[in-house]
């Protein structure tokens, strides 16, 4: 793994400070990226994901949010020390953010072409018939027929698969290092979201960066990631590549995930859900924040809350009883 | 939301208590107003008594606290008993009106159709009246008097309420479980009440409220203008009628005379205002998006 | 989009004419002998003639529609009858009162609109600031006090007693002047008059006179529009298309006063026409209250004297400028809002 880290995320600790108390959205995390890798995150809505992406592009709104602790080195500058003015320099050229919601994303009074062009403008030094040529070229990259024309239409003359990928060329026209997507396939149909995904995977060959892919959805972790964290009450749970991760989890919340998926071959009699629900941020139990729903849950995981630590090499876990665990695991091979 | 929780968040939102506080305030010297300034003719306690037949209006004193007007009237007893008038005016105007504008509202937007084009049409000729000036117009034809006030800014004070009415209606009525209930075969009337209705009070509880007071304002206009309330009675509006005379400077230093416009102004203005806090504050309150 | 605006100007006519229908409907609620009154100044001509004679001579005893048809067709000749309050027909004066509220009218849109707008973006921006409370309060007050109790505080304060800003249009030397022969009233706005005779005193003066109405009238409306304007900004801020002009690197100058300013405008039109409509109730007062000369206090007068060939033409007349200014609101909404235009 080459040492040059695009991203490099070091107990970062964002929180919310609001009316009714504290939320700690995001409570000490660390994870790099690579330079063309994807990583993906995953977790359960809350988990602190978007707040992760959001406080890498500094986009967090403060009042009543704080980045309250740690590092955020891109090329190894740390971004929580710049001012909002160089942000911007950063925002849409070096890091770009795709959104959940294509439909309320672009702004329904100007034209798709105008918005792709903005950023265009802003950051690269071309005139406005240059910008437009490139805005163009940008709607056929990202497969939109037509784009000459497609260009001068607006956001509602344009279906939510187009308009993600409208989003998409407006994310890329800078030609960025990285590019965070939140969500981004959530609110398609399962077709659409399939092409998406395809024509993601083909941009990033094509353009080199890297992708960090936000999401609840473990069957597009599986299509897409090279490397996965996954999240829970603000913090990373299990961090390793995806191979592993599927075939080998070594955390209780992970291993819950992947059974309450059905599969076609297992015979169920029902569906595995993970018991309880996702903590209330203002209300998180003392310890491991897991031990609520954990079939391994002890009195030490109600009291300490376990570090995340290195369990194999190249595979991370925040888990007391990880052993635990791998006897269950052999139990059900086993059966 | 509920009720309780409606009117809980109403107490914890400052600026409703203060609207709250105003208009209890406003309500209590109403209800009391026959002890607070008893009346010199109990047969007649909405005439304001004369005290003397002097020209002059007299500053505040120990005795008129607030003052005489032009002719001696009292105004503390006119704004005390003017409370009583103000929320008479109100309450009837903007109760019927707004029942009025509820009942066409929902049946237009509810049948749709040429009826709905048809009420839409007479609403738009209605409404291209300036308010005002309707309101002059029909107070001088049907005579001087409150009663006649009163059926002027009712007979075209419906028509914003109807159309906050159909537009609910028209956005509910495609509503699934409207269509649902449509589908298990409940009448029409039923449909009405319970779901459109009762779903689409909210907004029409803070328009009402803004009424209160908007419609106290033009009430009290007209009462200046000489065609509401007749000369003397307890009416806000009325007893700043001939204050215009004094303020100008013409016959003496014109501040000397500020109580004629300052205080029953600043009466209508607090009645105004804390209706107005309330539905200011009922807007945040049920505005869904800030939930 | 077109067909929308054809079919709203198609039924203006008709709108029009229901107007007219309203209003007459009021005024024969009258009896014939209560609608002579119009034509007679002297109380004492009523014993002397008879009074029948006089009401079948004006033909107040007709069927209405009769009555209504005989001004109809007048209407469409161009000829709104006469008034008896104005000693002149009723289109002359309109149209030599026209230009004092015109002018008053202008005058006062400039800081509710742009004052109103700006500083509810301004308000939106600085949003749970202490300067944002202190315009929000103000802005309440602002819509709580009654137009005439302003204007005669106003009144109070800065002529009775400091003698700043008299009623009226212009002092009586400048009225002289204007009604000079050395002084060509192009268009009887005073203020462009003077610019235009090279009469920088009149300007002035003209001007003077302005002020106290044009504040008066404006206060409640720019309270309005700022509140308008700053809850809806509040509501345009909070949009997706917002976070993702800010995640291409927009500053946030542009991202307001760009992306969300645009967006936010759409209700405030709405509310403008609505606003137009109080504009014009509060310029009889205003313009009662100072002693202005215009079409608002024309309407007061004359509906308070029955004179109702007026009345039925000062409505005809507002509700045609209000008609006409609820489709440029609507026109404007195409403008603003592509949606609405490629429909």
């Amino acid at each position: 793994m080459a040492e040059n880290k695009l991203i490099d995320v070091n107990n970062l600790k964002t929180y919310f400070h609001t009316e009714e108390g504290t939320v700690k959205a995001v409570d000490g995390v660390s994870f790099e990226i690579y330079p063309g890798e994807t990583l993906g995150v995953v977790g359960e809505s809350g988990c602190g994901k978007s707040v992760t992406s959001l406080s890498i592009m500094r986009l967090i709104e403060s009042p009543p949010g704080k980045i309250e602790e740690g590092e955020i080195l891109f090329n190894g500058k740390d971004l929580t020390k710049l001012s909002q003015g160089q942000m911007r320099k950063i925002r849409g050229n070096d890091i770009s953010m795709i959104f959940q919601e294509p439909m309320t994303s672009l702004n329904p009074v100007y034209t798709v072409g105008d918005q792709i062009m903005e950023a265009i403008l802003i950051h690269k030094n071309v005139n406005k018939k240059q910008a437009r040529e490139e805005a163009i070229n940008m709607l056929r990259k990202v497969g939109i027929p037509l784009p000459e024309q497609r260009v001068d239409e607006y956001p509602h003359q344009l279906s939510g698969g187009m308009r993600q990928r409208i989003m998409i060329a407006m994310a890329l026209s800078c030609d960025p290092q990285l590019l965070i997507a939140d969500e981004p396939t959530t609110a398609l149909d399962v077709t659409i979201q399939a092409q998406i995904l395809e024509l993601m995977n083909s941009l990033k060959a094509q353009f080199g960066m890297a992708i960090m892919m936000i999401t609840h959805d473990l069957g597009v972790i599986a299509e897409v990631s090279d490397r996965v964290a996954v999240m829970y009450a603000g913090k990373i749970v299990e961090y390793t590549d995806v191979k592993t991760l599927y075939a080998d989890p070594k955390h209780p919340y992970t291993w819950g995930l992947m059974h309450s998926i059905p599969h076609i071959e297992k015979d169920l009699d029902r569906l595995e859900a993970i018991p309880g629900n996702v903590p209330n941020p203002l209300d998180f139990p003392d310890g491991c924040k897991y031990n609520t729903r954990c079939p391994f849950a002890t009195d030490k995981c109600r009291v300490d809350e376990p570090d995340i630590e290195e369990v194999e090499e190249g595979h991370y876990s925040a888990c007391w009883h990880v052993d635990k665990l791998e006897a269950k695991k052999s139990e059900e091979k086993g059966a | 939301m509920e009720w309780q929780e409606v009117t809980l968040r109403l107490f914890k939102n400052k600026i409703s208590l203060i609207g709250l506080i105003l208009v209890i305030g406003f309500g209590l010297i109403a209800v009391f107003a026959p002890w607070i300034a008893p009346p010199a003719d109990p047969s007649e306690p909405y005439m304001v008594p004369r005290a003397g037949w002097g020209f002059e209006p007299k500053p505040p004193s120990a005795e008129h606290i607030f003052g005489t007007a032009e002719g001696q009237y009292d105004i503390f007893y006119g704004i005390i008993w003017g409370t009583r008038t103000a929320f008479r005016i109100g309450f009837i105007i903007v109760g019927i009106s707004t029942l009025i504008g509820i009942a066409i509202g929902t049946l237009a937007g509810f049948y749709g159709g040429w009826f709905d084009e048809i009420v839409m049409r007479v609403t738009d000729i209605f409404m291209a009246i300036p308010f005002l000036i309707a309101a002059i117009v029909l107070t001088t034809i049907l005579g001087q008097g409150l009663r006649n006030v009163m059926i002027a800014l009712i007979t075209f004070g419906w028509m914003n309420t109807a159309r906050l009415m159909r537009s609910q209606v028209l956005s509910i009525k495609e509503e699934e479980f409207v269509m649902a209930a449509d589908a298990l075969g409940a009448g029409d009337v039923r449909i009405i009440f319970k779901h459109v209705i009762l779903n689409t009070i909210f907004p029409l509880v803070i328009e009402a409220s803004m009424r209160m007071g908007s419609m106290v304002i033009t009430a009290s206009t007209l009462s200046f203008l000489g065609i509401g309330a007749p000369e003397g009675y307890a009416d806000w509006g009325q007893m700043i009628s001939f204050a215009r005379n004094w303020i100008l400077g013409g016959q003496g230093n014109a501040i000397q005379y500020w109580f004629t416009v300052v205080i029953p102004g600043s009466a209508i203005t607090l009645f105004c205002l804390s209706w107005n806090l309330i539905g200011d504050a009922f807007r945040d309150i049920l505005d869904p998006k800030l939930q | 989009m077109i067909s929308y605006i054809v079919r709203r100007i198609l039924i203006l006519p008709i709108i029009l004419i229901g107007v007219t229908l309203l209003v007459f409907s009021m005024i024969m609620m009258l009896s014939p002998y209560q609608r002579l009154s119009t034509y007679i100044k002297d109380p004492a001509q009523l014993k002397s003639v008879d009074v029948d004679v006089l009401v079948a001579r004006h033909g107040l005893d007709d069927p209405w529609y009769q009555q209504y048809g005989r001004w109809i067709s007048g209407v469409a000749r161009g000829d709104l009858g006469w008034s008896e309050s104005a000693g002149a027909t009723v289109s002359e004066a309109f149209l030599s009162r026209f230009p004092a509220t015109a002018e008053l009218g202008l005058f006062a849109l400039l800081p509710v609109v742009l004052g109103g707008i700006i500083l509810g973006v301004f308000a939106s921006v600085h949003h749970n600031d202490f300067w944002d409370h202190v315009s929000r309060v103000l802005a309440i007050i602002g819509w709580s006090v009654p137009t005439f109790v302003f204007g005669l505080v106003m009144l109070m304060i800065f002529y009775g007693h400091l003698g700043w800003f008299p009623p009226s249009r212009l002092d009586s030397w400048a009225l002289e002047i204007v009604n000079s022969s050395g002084f060509i009233n192009y268009t009887n706005f005073f203020v462009l008059d003077g610019f235009l005779n090279g009469n920088l005193a009149i300007v002035g003066n003209a001007i003077r006179h302005l002020i106290a109405p044009v504040v008066t009238i404006s206060i409640l409306w720019w309270a309005f529009i700022m509140r308008i304007t700053r809850s809806s900004m509040l509501e345009i801020l909070r949009k997706d298309y917002i976070r993702t002009a800010r995640a291409k690197g927009v500053t946030e100058n542009v991202v307001v006063y760009k992306h969300a300013v645009r967006n936010a405008l759409i209700p405030v039109v709405t509310v403008a026409g609505r606003m137009v409509l109080g504009l014009l109730g509060g310029l009889v007062i205003t313009e009662t209250i100072f002693n202005i000369e215009g079409l608002g206090q024309f309407m007061a007068q004359a509906a308070q004297q029955l004179d109702y060939p007026a009345v039925l033409g000062g409505t005809l007349y507002f509700g045609f400028l209000l008609i006409m200014i609820n489709l440029c609101v609507d026109v404007s909404y195409a403008v603003i809002d592509p949606r609405i235009r490629l429909e």
